[in-house]
C-alpha cells in the first residue's frame, strides 16, 4: 500500500490535499520519507541520464573509457593533494581557537548564518571575537572548522584549522577568531562534521 | 513514545513541550525526525536545485525550533503539519523571490553569470543520482528491465500497459521494479558520492 502511495506522490498523481496529508505522514515517519526520497532520486537520475542519450536504456554502455578517465583524474587529484599538503603554511593556533572562558563568551561577537540573497558579507571587528555559527549541528559529533583567505587570482589560502569542536546547541557552534592577526580581505569559514560524508557549511566574512 | 518504521518516534506534543522547556536533546530529536520528510516535501518544490533544497530544509528547522522556543504553536499535537506548512511557505516565498529577481534584472550577462554559479550546486545533486542510475542500468541483466524503467518513470506509462507491451505478469513487473529500487538504494548508500568526489572526477 505504501509503495503505491509513494509512486503516486512521486509521479505527481495525487490531489493537492492528499499530497499534503502524505507529506505530513512523511514528517511523522522518517523511514517512509527515506523510501520516498530514494524514489524521487531514482526518477531524477533516470531523467538526467535520458537527457544525454536514451541508448543506455537499450543496451549497457561500455564503461572502459569512463573508468580510465576516472582513474587518471583520481591520480591527478592525489598528486595535487600531495603538492598542496607540502605547500601549506603552518597553522596559527591563536588566530582560530575554541571558546573557553566566560570573558570570551561575553565579549565582542559576530554571527554567521546562511542567508540566501544577502548582499553584504558580515565584517569581522578587530581583537578577539566570538563567532557564532548558525546551522544544524549534532551535539554528539565533533566538527572541524577551517579558516581560509579568499584571494581573487590565487584561490584559497589556508589560515588555520580547528578540530574536535562541539556545537553549543543543535543550531549553534562557536569559535574565537583573533581579528588583529588577520590581514584585510575576504575569508571563508568552513564547518564540517568529522568522520561524515555530510556537506560542509560554508560562510564568508570580510576583515576590513 | 511510539515506534514508527523501526525508529523511536516522539509525538509532537511532547517535543513541543520539551523544546519550550529548553531541552536541547529534544531539538536534536526534532531535526532527526523531521529532516527526511522535509527533504521529500522540498525536493518536489525546488526542481532538483540541491543548494536551495538544503537551504530551505535548514531554514524550516530553524524557524520551527525558534517558534517552539518562543511563543509555541496553537496545537502542539500537529507539530508535523506546522513544520510541513512552514516548509511550503518558505518554498513559495523563495520561488516568488526568484521570479522577482528575474523581472527586476533584465541583463543577459547577469543571468548568464547567475546561472553558471547555480549550476554547480544543481548539477552536483543530479549527477549523484545519475551516476547511480548509470551503474544500475549497466548491471541490469535484461534490456527488457531497462526499457521497463524508462516506460514507468520517464514515459509515465501505467503498469498495466507496460505489462501488456512486454508480456509480463504484474507480479513479475513488481518484482523487477522492486529489485531495481533496492539496487539503486544500495549503490547510492555504498558509494556515498559527495559533491567533492564528483568535482574531482571532472564531472
Amino acid at each position: 500500500m505504501n509503495q503505491h502511495l509513494i509512486e503516486m506522490y512521486v509521479a505527481g498523481k495525487m490531489g493537492e490535499a492528499q499530497a499534503e496529508a502524505f507529506e505530513v505522514a512523511c514528517l511523522e515517519d522518517p523511514e517512509l520519507a527515506r523510501q520516498v526520497e530514494f524514489e524521487q532520486r531514482l526518477k531524477a537520475g533516470l531523467e538526467q541520464v535520458s537527457r544525454g542519450s536514451t541508448a543506455e536504456f537499450v543496451r549497457a554502455e561500455s564503461s572502459t573509457r569512463w573508468r580510465l578517465a576516472a582513474a587518471a583524474s583520481i591520480l591527478l587529484f592525489i598528486c595535487a593533494g600531495v603538492y598542496v599538503w607540502h605547500q601549506m603554511p603552518g597553522t596559527h593556533p591563536h588566530v582560530l581557537a575554541a571558546v573557553v572562558s566566560d570573558a570570551e563568551r561575553n565579549g565582542s561577537s559576530m554571527r554567521l548564518a546562511l542567508v540566501r540573497g544577502a548582499e553584504h558579507l558580515p565584517q569581522l571587528p578587530g581583537g578577539k571575537v566570538r563567532v557564532e555559527i548558525v546551522g544544524l549541528f549534532d551535539p554528539g559529533y565533533h566538527y572541524s572548522v577551517m579558516l581560509d583567505r579568499l584571494r581573487e587570482s590565487k584561490g584559497e589560502l589556508s589560515v588555520a584549522t580547528l578540530y574536535g569542536q562541539h556545537a553549543t546547541s543543535p543550531v549553534t557552534l562557536e569559535v574565537m577568531i583573533d581579528g588583529d592577526q588577520l590581514e584585510a580581505g575576504t575569508y571563508s569559514l568552513r564547518v564540517r562534521k568529522q568522520a561524515s560524508e555530510e556537506e560542509a557549511l560554508d560562510f564568508s566574512f570580510v576583515k576590513p | 513514545m511510539q515506534v514508527v518504521g523501526g525508529m523511536d518516534f516522539i509525538p509532537g506534543g511532547e517535543l513541543s513541550r520539551r523544546i519550550r522547556e529548553g531541552d536541547i536533546s529534544a531539538e536534536s530529536e526534532l531535526i532527526r525526525q523531521f529532516e527526511p520528510g522535509l527533504r521529500v516535501l522540498l525536493r518536489r518544490r525546488t526542481g532538483g536545485d540541491q543548494g536551495l533544497l538544503q537551504d530551505l530544509v535548514q531554514e524550516t528547522l530553524l524557524v520551527v525550533i525558534q517558534r517552539l522556543r518562543g511563543t509555541g504553536i496553537d496545537d502542539p499535537q500537529k507539530l508535523a503539519a506546522f513544520a510541513a506548512q512552514t516548509a511550503r511557505n518558505l518554498a513559495i516565498a523563495s520561488l516568488r523571490k526568484a521570479e522577482r529577481q528575474k523581472t527586476d534584472v533584465d541583463s543577459e550577462a547577469t543571468e548568464r553569470k547567475a546561472d553558471s554559479t547555480r549550476s554547480v550546486e544543481t548539477l552536483a545533486g543530479d549527477l549523484e543520482a545519475a551516476l547511480a542510475v548509470r551503474a544500475l542500468l549497466r548491471e541490469l541483466p535484461q534490456a527488457r528491465d531497462r526499457l521497463m524503467l524508462k516506460r514507468f518513470y520517464l514515459d509515465d506509462h501505467d503498469k498495466e500497459s507496460i505489462c501488456e507491451e512486454m508480456q509480463l505478469t504484474e507480479a513479475a513487473f513488481n518484482q523487477a521494479l522492486s529489485r531495481a529500487r533496492r539496487r539503486f538504494r544500495q549503490i547510492l548508500e555504498e558509494r556515498g558520492f559527495t559533491k567533492r568526489d564528483l568535482l574531482s572526477l571532472g564531472l
